[in-house]
């Protein structure tokens, strides 16, 4: 055999898909077990130097989109492919053979049982399908039942489930473009580089009576200004309801606080903007000083020594964290309560107006359905795999008119043996099989 | 209600316990009587243990799958199901001796966590819910009878020939196709898990597949009931070497409920 045959079969072969699974199974531990999407320092200050440079060099912070395990599983994908390739011949004659009587006939069944007056009853207690009746090519009477011939390409689907899943998610990951839009009712924002625009129309948190959050909805018109508002779409998104609209999937993802931050110089109004909590506001006529508006809480509390915190979520006590720049240099950092404002030089900044902003997630994923059928596809496989168990049973008139009847059965073992022993009227305790005293063979 | 679950919990714990030690006795004294009633035990355990749960979910006002405790009483609810389904399918009374002690482990890791009732945030109020976690009770239950099964198989070279043990316990061979027919049915479930996971994913999160830890160690859980799959269908890697993988199988499910939880903090993190 050449080289490249034999790599072929190597590749095409069950042994190279167990060691694959083995290898998938083992970086998929390393990879959970690694925190992913650090960097070097990071990884430095908790692992030693060596193994922190070690996690960049083999791509083990990124283990999943590494170049090796996209390499591994291009292997599998290969390995999946070829088998079920070269099985389908196999598979289809194979399915033939076991609606045929004559390919039955020319074996002995994994059990046999001789003698019996009438064979109908075994069939029947067996419950398998009416049977054929024929006559052997030496002349002989005989009866033939076969069922769940599907359940012989169990395997074969679930492959091909496998296929269709991993040739989803990784069209998906090459293609899908996702964007995030975040603000407060009244905001129009664009979508990435779409061309459509995001307006928020209204964004509600519902809380219980215990304070937790029910559900957040928000309400949303997307639009495509070059179209014309006529072509502007609505919908309403909250958690777990996400909305289709234009080919692209919103989701209402997160949410946070807002303030509005007014900025007057000397007493006149100079500037005013609602802010997201975590973003920054740059001062428009002084553009090095920059008002960071670190933290909302809306029920402020803090005792001697502690982090500010929030005792609940409603607007009881509202408080903002801030911190302020000039020149990139961090010149101050406070807390402000509703009713204060912050004096820097001719400046004033208040904040004020806390409302919830919401963050919404818009996807788009061609392939989505692909992936989830190729789920569907897999389940269907070990289904007909598991519970679709192929079995014939037939039964040949001897010279004397008795019968001697045969099972054969692909995944029932000594199981389904007993059943048609049990079926045939014989105790599975007398009948010594051949099969019985299974013997490891050496690994 | 959830009084009358708490005292439920209570009683079930100590049906469980008895009906372990009855197992146990019925092997020390060699009498099948008791093994019957050990079965017995561990069916009234197993009633009162689905009273509890649904005493539970009627106080909780929705399906009690949400956190620790709940998925722990309900992953030894799913144990003592599949286990007797398989006594009485297979009419071996010796996997209860073997099981018992695994569904009072785990029956008491849940005693040991917090039964408070917790409102369920946004993400968790979904009919997908329902689907997801009882079909991981299924395979979990079932993934926890092939450990019992393999670690049967695994001692079954050790009991005598002819003794009572080897009258009570099945051949090799066919151990190991009950053995296979557990983690068929976990296998199943778990890929059902895995993929209803998935679609709901999806709806909340925007993701369908995150790689989040548990995410992943459900995946590496699959991957090695797969591969216990394939070494029994390649000759001369049955029986022992499948058992073995069983085994490992069952790690790692331990691992995908409690070790993610405790050691790799990630978007299930409230499970």
């Amino acid at each position: 055999m050449s080289a490249v045959r034999k790599i072929w079969k190597f590749i095409s072969s069950m042994r190279f898909a167990i060691a694959l699974l083995a290898v998938l199974a083992v970086v998929c531990s390393v990879g959970s077990l690694i925190t992913q999407g650090q960097d070097y320092a990071w990884y430095a200050q908790r692992y030693p130097e060596r193994t922190a440079a070690l996690i960049l060099a083999l791509h083990l912070d990124d283990a999943f989109h590494s170049w090796w395990f996209i390499l591994i599983n291009a292997f599998l994908c290969l390995n999946l492919l070829l088998c079920n390739v070269l099985r389908l011949p196999r598979l289809i004659a194979r399915t033939r053979a076991a609606a045929d009587p004559r390919s039955a006939l020319r074996t002995a069944g994994e059990v046999r049982v001789e003698g019996l007056p009438a064979p109908e009853e075994a069939l029947r207690r067996l419950r398998m399908p009416k049977p054929a009746r024929g006559t052997t090519e030496d002349g002989r009477a005989y009866l033939f039942a076969g069922k769940h011939r599907a359940g012989l390409w169990g395997a074969w689907v679930c492959h091909l489930g496998i296929l269709m899943l991993i040739a989803g998610f990784s069209l998906g990951q090459m293609t899908r473009e996702t964007y995030v839009v975040y603000g407060v009712p009244g905001q129009t924002r664009p979508i990435g580089d779409t061309g459509y625009l995001l307006a928020i129309d209204d964004f509600r948190v519902d809380l219980r009576e215990d304070d937790t959050v029910e559900q957040y909805t928000a309400e949303i018109t997307v639009y495509n200004p070059a179209a014309g508002a006529d072509s502007a779409l609505s919908a309403a998104l909250s958690v777990n309801n996400p909305a289709s609209l234009f080919g692209m999937k919103f989701y209402q993802n997160s949410t946070g606080w807002a303030a509005t931050v007014s900025v007057s110089e000397n007493g006149e109004p100079l500037q005013e903007e609602i802010v997201c909590a975590g973003e920054y506001l740059r001062v428009s006529d002084k553009p090095d000083l920059v008002i960071d508006f670190n933290a909302f809480y809306p029920d402020y509390v803090q005792s001697p020594g502690s982090r500010p915190a929030t005792a609940s979520g409603r607007l009881n006590n509202p408080a903002y964290l801030y911190s302020v720049y000039y020149q990139e240099q961090m010149i101050g950092m406070n807390v402000l309560m509703a009713d204060e404002a912050l004096t820097i030089d001719d400046y004033t900044v208040a904040f004020s107006a806390p409302q919830s902003y919401t963050l919404i997630q818009i996807k788009k994923d061609r392939f989505t359905s692909l992936a989830l059928a190729g789920g569907l596809v897999t389940m269907l496989g070990l289904l007909l795999a598991f519970y679709i168990q192929p079995s014939a049973v037939w039964a040949v008139q001897s010279e004397d008119g008795l019968w001697t009847l045969h099972g054969s059965s692909r995944k029932g073992g000594a199981l389904f043996r007993e059943r048609v022993l049990r079926a045939a009227g014989v105790d599975p305790a007398n009948h010594k099989s051949e099969n019985e005293d299974m013997k490891d063979a050496p690994n | 209600m959830l009084q009358i679950e708490n005292a439920l919990f209570t009683i079930v714990m100590l049906a469980y316990f008895a009906a372990m030690i009855l197992y146990f006795i019925f092997i020390a004294v060699k009498k099948d009587a008791l093994a019957r009633t050990a079965v017995i035990l561990q069916c009234a355990g197993f009633a009162l243990h689905t009273a509890a749960l649904v005493c539970r979910g009627v106080g909780a006002g929705r399906l009690p799958l949400t956190n620790q405790y709940e998925f722990a009483t309900c992953f030894a609810w799913g144990l003592c199901l599949v286990s007797l389904a398989f006594i009485f399918r297979y009419r071996f009374t010796v996997l209860g001796a073997f099981a018992a002690p695994v569904i009072f482990l785990i029956i008491g890791y849940a005693a040991m966590q917090s039964r408070e009732v917790r409102e369920l945030m946004p993400a968790l109020r979904s009919n997908w819910l329902g689907f997801h976690v009882s079909t991981a009770i299924i395979a979990y239950g079932a993934f926890g009878v092939a450990f019992v099964l393999a670690l049967i198989f695994l001692l079954r070279d050790r009991v005598k020939a002819e003794s009572f043990l080897d009258q009570h316990i099945p051949n090799r061979e066919k151990l190991d196709v009950i053995g296979y027919r557990s983690v068929s049915l976990g296998l199943l479930f778990l890929t059902f898990t895995i993929v209803t996971g998935a679609i709901w994913a999806e709806r909340a999160w925007g993701s369908y597949w995150s790689w989040d830890p548990k995410e992943t160690w459900s995946l590496v859980t699959w991957i090695i009931y797969a591969i216990y799959l394939h070494l029994r269908i390649r000759r001369g890697w049955q029986g022992r070497s499948a058992a073995i993988f069983a085994v490992v199988g069952f790690v790692c499910v331990i691992f995908t409920y409690i070790g993610v939880n405790t050691f790799l903090p990630g978007i299930h993190s409230y499970a």
